[in-house]
């Protein structure tokens, strides 16, 4: 707890620091500025002669027109260190920066994210067109072991029980397509002429 | 995403190197043989509203830290959303090389269809 209490103290101090800058800076620049302007006022000859006068008031404008850069860079000196500890402590505008961040992140990352489901969902369609294709064609090497998604699809359709053993993600299409790719096989197999090994699936899809 | 409050201190900077501006042709203008008048007020009046315009900002900003500020560190990140973002670039790149990859094979084996059927046509025509 002691260091909590001395943390504040610490920004108090500094802030305390930044307020005694700001007045001293703005006190500099104005009483040099209205200094120099009473300096540059003609006088009457009195102990020292004018050239002499004329030099010392040349110096003293010098050395005030310094004083007054001076001040103006450390009036911006002043203006960094308050942007830097605004940074850093002023937390409602961190707190809505890192939010709008978040948010922007977020967007960017969903939008992302459906585009790629809308994708793989027209592959999906295009996969299952392909395979049915692909695996009631003559140039298929498959065994009954390894179930396709159209097969599994049939075998769910003829023996009316699911078969658990498709692992394709489209196992829910509707079955008024079930009959239809039957038709189809049995069109190829007809007109297949060197294939005796799909004589026996005729069979099993006649089922 | 830049502060309202960073921008107004922008505008205090510019502010006081027109101070500076200010005072330094005040000064030129009075060293000349006959100083214009009214030009001297104009530069008088300017320089006195931007030296107190500037101490206004300045003690209105120091003001509302004042206010705002605590010991403790700020604590919150974008690290997860930044992530996650970056992990859903990286799935999508991930697809397209894939694509990229199934695009090729299937240009490949057209190809080859192509090659041997222009064969088949030579061993016709021959």
């Amino acid at each position: 707890m002691a260091t909590q209490r001395v943390l504040p103290q610490s920004k108090e101090t500094l802030l305390q620091n930044y307020n005694k800058r700001l007045k001293d800076d703005i006190k500099s620049i104005l009483d040099n500025f209205t200094e120099i302007i009473k300096t540059a006022k003609i006088e009457e000859e009195t102990q020292v002669s004018r050239p002499t006068q004329a030099e010392q008031d040349h110096y003293e404008m010098h050395v005030r027109a310094a004083n007054i850069v001076r001040a103006g860079e450390s009036l911006m000196k002043l203006v960094s260190d308050l942007k830097q500890f605004l940074i850093l402590n002023d937390f409602p505008s961190v707190n809505d920066a890192i939010s709008l961040q978040n948010q922007q992140l977020r967007s960017l990352q969903d939008e992302c994210d459906k585009k790629l489901t809308s994708l793989r969902d027209e592959i999906a369609i295009d996969l299952y067109e392909l395979e049915e294709e692909y695996y009631s064609s003559s140039y298929s090497l498959w065994d009954n072991s390894d179930v396709p998604l159209c097969e599994a699809y049939r075998r769910s359709d003829s023996w009316t029980s699911p078969d658990s053993s498709c692992s394709s993600p489209s196992e829910d299409r509707e079955d008024t397509e079930g009959p239809v790719a039957q038709r189809q096989t049995l069109n190829t197999n007809s007109m297949d002429t060197a294939s005796p090994q799909l004589t026996n699936l005729d069979k099993l899809y006649v089922l | 995403m830049a502060n309202e409050r960073l921008r107004a201190l922008e505008e205090v900077e510019k502010e006081i190197a027109m101070i500076l501006q200010c005072a330094g042709s005040i000064m030129s203008e009075l060293s000349k043989d006959k100083p214009n008048a009214s030009q001297l007020d104009r530069q008088l009046l300017q320089f006195q509203t931007s030296v107190n315009r500037v101490e206004s900002e300045l003690s209105s900003q120091i003001r509302y830290l004042t206010q705002v500020a605590t010991g403790q560190p700020h604590e919150g990140s974008t690290y997860s959303a930044r992530k996650d973002c970056q992990m859903a670039l990286n799935r999508a790149e991930y697809a397209k090389i894939k694509l990229g990859e199934l695009g090729r094979t299937c240009e490949v084996m057209l190809e080859q269809q192509q090659q041997q059927q222009q064969q088949q046509q030579q061993q016709q025509q021959s």
